[in-house]
């Protein structure tokens, strides 16, 4: 009798859990998405990519041109060291 | 002469030690071996077995209370006294030794909590004191400090950029928790079968370990079911470390060889901005739902927070180095501490290593079945092998995701994708536990 009292609240914990777990998750699907979108529509990241766009794409370049001097040096050096 | 060197053989851990307390050596022994040679989890393994060790050297009593150290050592006068605090009677003609291990029974069983600090208060006066390992259990996990500051720590560290991204893997981290109330049910039918004796809070708390997440589980059983704390805790933090075994062939018979090869798409970008409030809106969904939930989720917004708001470096290092760090030591140590002979070996502890292992397998299955069913129903392509990172287990599980599909596919990354239903797990399972609490608590 008290066997089929407990299954049963263990049922009932079960579907109500299990139930929460996802309404709360759908919920919070839903509001991060709209975040998102409102994010995405108000504040469309004017200030961080484009201000290293702009700066970054200069810097960019001359940061590539001291790391191909850097490697060239270092295989210049790499193959003087092992033709001895 | 001789009666001396009586004494001190009669004082020693030789002749005190009871067969429980040395099998519970060898667990403890296990346990740090696990951890240095297989690489299980060792940074909770390692003060979990030794703080078990710790907590069954004979007559030390380093876990246990002033009371219950009263009722081992103290003299019968102070024995008597402490039984009438306890409003219970003693049988004159059972001798001393019954009576300290009936005054034992009754301090370990349902004693209300006000007649236990009473005991304690006469034990303490008596010039008994707490042991090491009980002070610090009762700082760092009764008081639910610990996991929660861990949770903290684990906030910190968590990156929600790809669940951002692709917020549906929400629904996977969802579909994972099934674990942990399909073992519930698995504790109550064993209770209702009479082959354990779990009541419902108990069961709840078992059903946690399936939650795959160790801050969790000990903070749920802390409140529901302090006296199965060790061996959940034990059983939570080994099946972590065991996923990369338990997992991979669960996933294998659940897919065809087609589906594991799924490419998916490149996840978008996120701003800075959405990472900021994504911490401010869960905790609001948190208030306005399930307040239960929010000393877990609190602390791992909180923590979140401190990461992405760049305002605080500081701040968030600590919470994601030395703090965890230190809160890890002791919080494995007080786990360790329940691990005592008399209570840990039992037949229910054997009950809750299979449940827990039922529970992990559950939950990974649960997440694969809805991947697959999200895959058939969205235009976007899901590969179904991320859905079992959806038990929390953070990154283990992610990277276990990764790993197989990998085997299908070795162009294949699927770590960053994985990462989505991982976080989404460790808040699916904080609800999970705040549902419980609101219920049973």
């Amino acid at each position: 009798m008290q066997d089929t009292q407990l299954l049963n609240e263990g049922l009932a914990l079960m579907g109500l859990g299990m139930g929460f777990v996802f309404v709360f998750l759908t919920v919070l699907v839903i509001v991060t998405t709209l975040m998102s979108k409102a994010i995405g529509r108000f504040f469309p990241e004017p200030v961080a990519p484009e201000a290293p766009a702009r700066g970054g794409a200069r810097a960019q370049a001359s940061q590539g041109d001291d790391v191909m001097v850097a490697i060239s040096t270092a295989v210049h050096r790499y193959r003087r060291r092992h033709r001895r | 002469m001789t009666e001396k060197i009586l004494t001190l053989w009669t004082g020693s851990g030789l002749y005190n030690l009871s067969l429980g307390q040395a099998v519970m050596v060898l667990v403890g022994l296990l346990l740090l071996w696990l951890a240095m040679a297989k690489k299980f989890e060792p940074l909770l393994l390692v003060p979990i077995g030794f703080g078990g060790i710790l907590a069954n050297i004979p007559e030390a009593g380093l876990a246990l209370s002033a009371a219950e150290q009263a009722a081992h050592l103290a003299r019968p006068a102070l024995l008597e006294q402490m039984a009438a605090t306890l409003q219970l009677g003693l049988d004159p003609a059972a001798g001393i030794d019954a009576w300290r291990h009936t005054l034992t029974e009754v301090l370990h069983g349902d004693v209300s909590p006000a007649l236990l600090r009473a005991a304690n208060d006469m034990a303490m006066d008596a010039g008994f004191a707490h042991g090491m390992l009980y002070q610090f259990y009762s700082v760092a996990i009764a008081s639910g400090i610990a996991p929660l500051v861990i949770f903290m720590g684990v906030g910190a560290m968590t990156d929600f950029g790809p669940l951002l991204a692709n917020p549906r893997t929400l629904f996977l981290g969802a579909a994972a928790q099934f674990g942990i109330f399909a073992t519930l049910l698995g504790a109550v039918g064993m209770s209702a079968m009479g082959w354990m004796d779990f009541s419902l809070n108990q069961a709840a708390a078992i059903g946690i370990i399936g939650g795959a997440d160790g801050p969790t589980s000990i903070y749920v059983s802390s409140i529901l079911a302090p006296e199965l704390l060790g061996a959940i805790a034990v059983a939570s933090y080994s099946y972590m470390a065991l996923v990369p075994l338990i997992q991979p062939p669960i996933m294998k018979a659940l897919t065809s060889k087609r589906e594991r090869e799924i490419v998916m798409t490149q996840l978008r970008p996120v701003s800075k901005l959405e990472k900021i409030v994504f911490p401010l809106a869960l905790l609001i969904l948190v208030v306005l739902f399930l307040p239960d939930a929010a000393p877990l989720l609190g602390m791992f917004c909180f923590g979140n927070l401190m990461r992405e708001c760049g305002v605080v470096e500081r701040l968030s290092d600590t919470a994601q180095n030395a703090l965890i760090n230190i809160v890890t030591i002791f919080l494995g140590l007080s786990v360790g501490s329940k691990l005592m002979a008399d209570r840990f070996l039992a037949v229910e502890t054997l009950g809750i290593l299979a449940l827990g292992m039922v529970a992990f397998a559950i939950g990974t299955a649960c997440g694969i079945l809805m991947a697959k069913l999200m895959n058939a129903v969205s235009r976007m392509p899901i590969n179904p092998l991320i859905g079992s990172a959806g038990v929390s287990a953070v990154p283990m599980a992610a990277r276990v995701s990764n790993k197989v599909g990998l085997e299908s596919n070795p162009h294949n990354f699927l770590l960053m994708h994985a990462m989505g239903p991982n976080v989404a797990g460790v808040i699916g399972s904080a609800v999970a536990a705040g549902v419980m609490i609101k219920y049973l608590g």
